[in-house]
């Protein structure tokens, strides 16, 4: 299943794939992971995937398992709960033409990372 | 496997009418190198310039940096699965024109970054500023998809190396550095009393602008191996990746690793440099496990008793450092890691996206959120307006007087955890 705010990761891959569509901000993302994880998902991609910085851009994209399973193990909670850490963290340090604040263009381009970001995950 | 790098001091880039090295000037036919890129039906148009080091010029957004190189004797050429064949390299005789680099630049996305100021502020925190640069810039075909202009820009940048490379095929070298790395069983023997010593070298490889190349094959798709340290000396390894200027690898840092170099002056005398371990940094997490599982599993059967590690980038990459960390320190053997930080603008945080107590020996390349001050200069060579998107720039970080006041993270090669740089705390 895939967690994410990214239009362009919806409309590509919600015909083939679970997509939850978040529509919200990049620590939205976190957070509907965190509390899939909770419960039992296991964590497939690294939620701070890219060396594009949580508080640059926007989008995030993360995939989970579809099924929850009865021994997820400690591991996919522990690099979530970091994740979110290390955003709020960035947070601190966001600056006003970055993240939702982007212009339409820059956005555009982030939205394109996040999307081939996970598009060469997938189709590897 | 044994190589020889014969240095010829380049001092100058100049144009000229005849591409050639003459003493230690660069002489580059202009017109020359732009027709040989523009055979690529990619790209729209190619400007060329030179920027020295003392000049008042600011490169930007950079892309890659390439030392200029030729093969003259050994099997293969430069950059094999990319301008030569994939033949193994890094043995025979190699020409390396020192003191030159060919820098590309071109703004595949809006954010794109990377700054290399020639003086000031700025020149003291990269590397490249000490170079005579050959500055190539692209511009695409109309509507060119970005990871089709990602790979025109990383292609040219490499033919234009290699151009200027061929032009020292038969110059004689001032300085011959010979490196050698024997079959195992013979390298045992030869130190029987010395520490055995190993070098892990992550590599980034997420995806587009975050990529790396072994032979020509996409890092994503390797399993950890072992690899020559005198292969990566002719471009068997390149750099894909313009995202996060200040502590990506460029081209110029896999052909020049300062650990690689390090561990040869010290073989023999306080250790037995086995090998070079190459692994990836992937998305996926059992991707990150499979890997670092190989790599520690590669340590134990090289029986190592000590490892270097260095990583690449940030963020999702200290996981995988840490994974590699913690397995090999589980074998038994003991680890140094090189990384960078994001400790904050006052350098007070948490500085890793991950941490362990196996992580207890540590190497950083600086504080990436430090704040630089960086002078305006006379001439800019690229784009300026990429300024306020570059990574740790932000709005109004490019002033109306030409000065730019960011975080180190703009500059290229500022953080590098290879440890190619001039600046420490000592």
């Amino acid at each position: 299943m895939i967690i994410t705010n990214n239009p362009c990761v919806r409309d590509k891959y919600e015909n083939s794939y679970r997509v939850q569509y978040i529509e919200g901000t990049y620590r939205d993302v976190l957070i509907a992971v965190r509390d899939n994880v909770h419960i039992g998902h296991a964590l497939y991609t690294h939620p701070l995937m890219g060396s594009l910085k949580p508080n640059e851009t926007p989008y995030r994209s993360v995939i989970i398992s579809d099924e929850v399973r009865s021994d997820p193990g400690a591991e996919s909670i522990l690099v979530i709960e970091e994740a979110i850490r290390v955003y709020d963290h960035f947070a601190g340090m966001m600056r006003p033409d970055r993240g939702e604040h982007a212009s339409e263009r820059i956005k555009r381009d982030f939205r394109n990372i996040d999307l081939s970001l996970l598009e060469s995950a997938l189709d590897a | 496997m044994k190589l020889e790098l014969g240095y010829i001091p380049i001092r100058d880039i100049q144009f000229s009418s005849t591409s050639k090295v003459d003493g230690e000037l660069l002489y580059v036919n202009k017109q020359e190198l732009i027709d040989l890129l523009l055979q690529d039906e990619a790209i729209a148009t190619v400007e060329v310039d030179i920027a020295r080091p003392g000049e008042s010029v600011r490169i930007t957004p950079v892309k890659d940096v390439i030392e200029p190189r030729v093969k003259v004797s050994g099997t293969g050429g430069l950059f094999p699965g990319w301008c030569a064949k994939v033949d193994t390299v890094g043995s025979g005789r190699t020409n390396v024109l020192k003191g030159a680099a060919v820098v590309t630049a071109g703004k595949i996305v809006g954010f794109q970054e990377g700054i290399i100021d020639m003086t000031g502020e700025g020149a003291r925190y990269t590397p490249f500023s000490k170079l005579s640069n050959l500055v190539v810039i692209i511009e695409p075909k109309k509507d060119l998809a970005q990871h089709a202009y990602e790979k025109a820009l990383r292609l040219a940048g490499l033919k234009a190396a290699e151009y200027l490379g061929k032009l020292a095929i038969d110059i004689e070298a001032k300085e011959v550095h010979t490196y050698e790395t024997l079959p195992l069983i013979e390298g045992v023997k030869a130190y029987p009393d010395l520490p055995r010593v190993g070098y892990v070298l992550m590599l980034q490889s997420q995806g587009l602008l975050h990529d790396t190349y072994v032979y020509g094959v996409d890092a994503k798709q390797i399993l950890p191996t072992l690899i020559g340290p005198t292969e990566l000396m002719d471009g068997a390894i390149i750099s894909g990746n313009c995202v996060s200027a200040c502590d990506k690898n460029t081209t110029y840092h896999h052909l020049n690793n300062p650990v690689i170099e390090d561990l040869f002056s010290e073989h023999g005398k306080t250790l037995n440099f086995v090998g070079v371990i190459i692994t990836n940094e992937n998305v996926f997490l059992a991707d990150k496990m499979r890997s670092s599982d190989r790599t520690a599993q590669l340590c134990e059967y090289l029986s190592l008793d000590g490892v270097i590690i260095s990583q690449e980038g940030f963020g999702n990459p200290d996981t995988d450092l840490i994974m590699n960390c913690k397995k090999i320190e589980a074998k038994g053997i003991k680890t140094v890691i090189i990384t960078d930080e994001y400790a904050g603008q006052d350098g007070a945080s948490q500085s890793l996206a991950d941490a362990d107590a196996a992580a207890n020996a540590v190497v950083t390349g600086g504080n990436a959120n430090e704040v630089i001050h960086l002078p305006a200069m006379d001439r800019i060579i690229g784009s300026i307006d990429a300024v306020d998107h570059i990574a740790g720039g932000w709005s109004g970080s490019l002033n109306p007087d030409g000065t730019i006041t960011a975080e180190l993270q703009v500059i290229t090669g500022a953080t590098n955890e290879l440890g190619f740089n001039h600046l420490s705390a000592r």
